[in-house]
Formats: structure tokens, C-alpha cells, sequence
């Protein structure tokens, strides 16, 4: 009898391949486990893309309002990357049943959220660069970056990777984020003034986030994991 | 953070200093006759000597006097011609602030229409970036050329234009007005660097212009979207970007006129989504203004009475 290439009926009439494991390649050793289910995922997408929404609108208010030029010409950049952050999230929506039109639906976890939301957007005339920076640079974005490596962390590494994926992507962009604008943080507190300056609007701004529960909500008030 | 800032609120480090957008009014406004261009022109002297104060273009207005846009506005760019070097670096300048207005007017758009699409704010965005990069390219072709930023006066005339709180002029001014215009200057900057044999501005700007491209084709789709079953609301934009385009010609400089300094890129408008009967539109409203001869009459003799009244004041000062 010849070799043969395909299975038949009979019990002797396997193939002639090895099974994946005699090849020695590394075992699978992920667990069908994760803290999110369909639903719970598609809420934190939702809120995920809620905060790129905000970040990416505020940004675009303050261009016109920022007189150093280097800031606005970086903030170009951010603001095309964090749109196609919330574009990513967005596409993500229908894959976790949330409907065909999801694409940009966009939820804040709770009002405290959307208040602090606000509270970052705040900063309007053109002296206040240092503020309008260390609440996104210094404390929203950093927060979210930890949150985005929690939930992967936490969610089912098999049944969620999609979401894995993008938010992988999504983080390497947020640290040359974070990196580009604590550099001009740096550079732009020059005085010990200015450096209180921007420690005292990041502490406003944590507390403000500490006591919303984060991007999600569901962080308790003081837990180490807000920044 | 509210929504809508007006021009004067562009914020600038020291290096900048404003021009008055009157000028670009003035401009756009002007009939074909001498003796009002030169009125007008007498009449604002003090403003525009006031304006070039300390600037790059200080030189050029003891040289011509206050016409001396006139006759850098209205003459084509030429390597051999006469200031040719002070005259490309107020056209790069002036480029330049314009870029860095376009970025503001994109992000602007992003804040101010929170209700808008969110295509539409993804095109903004993605134009944000185009306008940052561009930004970045035309301050060093600026330094390339023997520039630097805020030597010439900014003249915020393209933000104020083109800043409608309605979501379809907006990007009629900003992304068909104003990104039009670019496109045009654009053409004509890549035509001068082949002739200068600047292959570095000739690439630079090459990418620049197909960016821009892209910006219009955003502006006649979400034009079109905006307006959308709404054939009164159609027509109200298109009166806009008309207007628009009226104040972006600098009285006929940039048309379909044979002497015309710009041309009016009309390949290029076309692959972005312009239509031939927009463009022959464009082409009536552009050539609409004093002719050339008119300017340059009216410039001569602007030079002519300054350069007497100039005379006069020192012989006075020395007796
Ligand atoms: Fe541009
Ligand atoms: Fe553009």
C-alpha cells in the first residue's frame, strides 16, 4: 500500500504525517482565560476610543492657541496617530457585536471621567502650554498606556488577540508619545517656578482621575495602579 | 476651551510680527484704474511703512515705496530679475505662514465641529500631520535659500478667510480656497526651482503639492457631503469659496491671465476634484482685477512720489 496523503474511512488508513508536538516546535501553553467577556471588552473599547476621541479634539483646539512651534508641529503628529488609534478601536466595535454602525461609538466609563476629560481640555490662552501638556503627557496618556497593557494583560490571550493586536500597536506609539512630550515638558520648565508649575497641574489632574476610577471606571480611589 | 478663535487670537512666538489684513482686502478690492490704486495705496503708506518696520521687507519699501507689493505680487518670479533673491524669500515666507495657518484652520476644524463625521475628523487629523510636515519642509527650504522665520511680516488673511463656523464653508475656504491657492503656488514654485536647477526645492515641493491635492479632494468630497440635499446650503458655500477665491488672487497675480505671476495649476485642480466649469469660473473671477499695466503704472508712480517726498525730507532735515 502506498503512502497516504489524506485520511480514509478505515482505522488504518492514516496519514504518513508526525503530529505537531514530535516536531518539538514550543508547546501552546496559553489558557482559555480572561477577565472580560464579549460584552465587558466592548464597554472598554468603547471608553478606550472615548478618551482617543478627546485627546485627539482637544489637541486640535490647542494648535492654534500654542506659541511654541515645535509643539504645534509635534502635535500634528500625535493628533494623526491618536485619530487612528480611535479609528482602530472603532473597527474593533462591530467584531464584538456592538453593531455594523459602531464604528464610532465612543462611551465615558462614567460623568467623573467626562469632568476630568474636561478639566485637561481646560487650558485655552497661549501662557499655559506647560498645562495644557503635563495633563496629557504627564498623567492621561501615561494612565492610559498602563490601562491598555492591564487589559492585556487580563483578557483572554486566544479569544481577545485582535484587540491584543491593536492595542500592542497602539502602546508602542503612546511611549513616543509620552517620550516626545515630557521632553518638551523638560525643556519648557526651565525654572524651578515653571517645574512646580507642572507639578501642580499634574497633581489636580491625577486627583481628578484618581477619583473618576480611571479610563474604565472600575479602578478603586488610591489603588497604586493610576499612575 | 471654546469653539471659533478669531485670527488675532494665533498664537506666535517673538519671532513673528502681523501684517494688517487690511492690505489683502485692499488687494482683492482695487479697479482698473491708476489713480484709485494709487490713492489707496498713498493712503495707507503710513500703515504699510508702520508694518515693515525692522523686517526683511523694510529694503523693499525704501526701494519702491508703499506700492512695492504691487510690483512683488504682480511680476512673476524671476532668478535674474531685479531683487529676485528678497522677493523669492516673501513668496517662501509667505508659504510658510500659510502652512502654518492651514495646520491651525485642520486642527481648528477637529475641535470646533464635535457633531462633524468621523471621516471627516480623520481627514482633519491626517491633515494635520500633512500641514505640520509641510511646516517643517518650507522652514528649512526657508534657511535652504538664506531666510529665516518671521523676517517678513505674517499676514493672517488665509486663516481669517477661510474661518466660517459652518462645517461645509470651512472646508470650502480652508481645503478648496485655500488649499487651491497652494496648489497654484506650488506649481509655480516647482517651475522656478527647474529653472534654478534646485533640485532640493524642486522634490520638497513636488511631495508638497501632492499632500495638497489630497487636501482638496477632502475639501470637495466633505463639500459635497455637508451640502448634502440641501441645494440653498450648495449655493451659500459655493458663494463663499468664490469669495474666497476673489480675495486669494491678489487682483488678478494669481489667474489664467497670460502675465499672471501664479497660474492657475489647472491639472492639478482637476485630479483634486475641481470641475472644468469651476475652473473656468475661477479663471473669470481671478482676471477680474486691475490689469497689469494699471499696477504697474500705479507702482511707478507710488515710487516716483516716495522716493521725492524721501528727497524732500532730507533736504529739509539738512537745511
Ligand atoms: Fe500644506
Ligand atoms: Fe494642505
Amino acid at each position: 500500500m502506498s503512502e497516504r496523503m489524506y485520511p480514509g474511512l478505515q482505522a488504518d488508513e492514516r496519514t504518513v504525517f508526525a503530529p505537531y508536538s514530535a516536531f518539538e516546535i514550543p508547546a501552546d501553553l496559553r489558557e482559555l482565560h480572561g477577565r472580560y467577556d464579549v460584552e465587558a471588552t466592548a464597554l472598554r473599547v468603547r471608553n478606550f476610543r472615548y478618551a482617543e476621541e478627546w485627546i485627539m479634539m482637544m489637541m486640535g483646539g490647542w494648535i492654534a492657541t500654542i506659541p511654541e512651534l515645535p509643539v504645534k508641529t509635534g502635535l500634528g503628529k500625535v493628533i494623526w496617530e491618536t485619530a487612528q488609534a480611535a479609528d482602530e478601536f472603532g473597527k474593533r466595535l462591530p467584531e464584538l457585536r456592538c453593531g455594523r454602525k459602531a464604528l464610532d461609538a465612543s462611551e465615558a466609563s462614567n460623568t467623573a471621567f467626562s469632568d476630568f476629560i474636561q478639566a485637561v481640555a481646560e487650558p485655552e490662552s497661549p501662557p499655559l502650554t506647560i498645562e495644557k501638556l503635563t495633563g496629557v503627557f504627564d498623567v492621561l496618556i501615561p494612565h492610559l498606556v498602563e490601562i491598555y497593557e492591564l487589559h492585556n494583560r487580563e483578557t483572554d490571550a486566544i479569544c481577545d488577540a485582535p484587540t491584543i493586536e491593536i492595542l500592542e500597536d497602539i502602546i508602542r506609539r503612546k511611549h513616543n508619545h509620552i517620550q516626545w512630550g515630557q521632553d518638551v515638558l523638560d525643556a519648557l520648565c526651565e525654572t524651578d517656578e515653571l517645574k512646580q508649575r507642572r507639578r501642580d497641574r499634574a497633581d489636580h489632574i491625577r486627583s481628578l482621575l484618581t477619583a473618576s476610577g480611571g479610563v474604565t471606571g472600575v479602578l478603586e480611589t488610591g489603588q497604586g495602579s493610576i499612575n | 476651551m471654546k469653539r471659533f478663535i478669531p485670527h488675532e487670537e494665533l498664537a506666535r512666538d517673538s519671532r513673528f510680527v502681523r501684517q494688517d489684513p487690511a492690505q489683502a482686502t485692499v488687494l482683492s478690492t482695487l479697479p482698473d484704474d491708476v489713480d484709485t490704486v494709487v490713492n489707496v495705496f498713498q493712503q495707507f503708506a503710513p500703515m504699510i511703512e508702520a508694518g515693515v518696520q525692522g523686517t526683511s521687507a523694510q529694503p523693499l519699501f525704501e526701494e519702491l515705496g508703499p506700492g512695492f507689493m504691487l510690483t512683488i505680487i504682480n511680476e512673476p518670479l524671476d532668478a535674474d530679475g531685479p531683487a529676485a533673491l528678497p522677493r523669492l524669500l516673501l513668496r517662501m515666507h509667505g508659504i510658510f505662514v500659510g502652512e502654518l495657518q492651514a495646520l491651525e484652520g485642520a486642527a481648528r476644524s477637529i475641535w470646533d465641529f464635535p457633531d462633524a463625521p468621523w471621516e471627516f475628523k480623520m481627514n482633519m487629523a491626517r491633515q494635520c500631520w500633512d500641514e505640520a510636515r509641510h511646516i517643517q519642509i518650507f522652514e528649512k527650504l526657508l534657511i535652504h535659500l538664506g531666510g529665516h522665520v518671521g523676517m517678513f511680516p505674517e499676514s493672517t488673511f488665509l486663516f481669517e478667510a477661510a474661518c466660517s463656523d459652518d462645517p461645509a464653508m470651512r472646508v470650502a475656504g480652508v481645503n478648496r480656497g485655500l488649499e487651491g491657492l497652494a496648489c497654484d503656488v506650488f506649481r509655480d514654485m516647482i517651475r522656478y526651482a527647474e529653472k534654478t536647477n534646485d533640485d532640493v526645492m524642486k522634490q520638497a515641493v513636488d511631495y508638497v503639492l501632492a499632500d495638497e491635492i489630497t487636501h482638496v479632494r477632502f475639501g470637495s468630497e466633505w463639500v459635497r457631503e455637508f451640502t448634502k440635499g440641501d441645494p440653498e446650503h450648495l449655493k451659500r458655500t459655493q458663494d463663499f469659496r468664490r469669495e474666497v477665491d476673489k480675495r486669494f488672487s491678489f487682483g488678478g497675480a494669481r489667474s489664467d491671465r497670460e502675465d499672471a505671476a501664479i497660474p492657475i495649476a489647472r491639472e492639478d485642480r482637476i485630479e483634486a476634484g475641481f470641475t472644468e466649469d469651476e475652473l473656468d469660473e475661477l479663471a473669470q473671477i481671478s482676471g477680474e482685477g486691475p490689469s497689469k499695466d494699471t499696477l504697474t503704472a500705479a507702482a511707478e508712480i507710488l515710487r516716483d512720489r516716495y522716493k521725492a517726498e524721501s528727497a524732500a525730507r532730507e533736504n529739509g532735515a539738512a537745511s
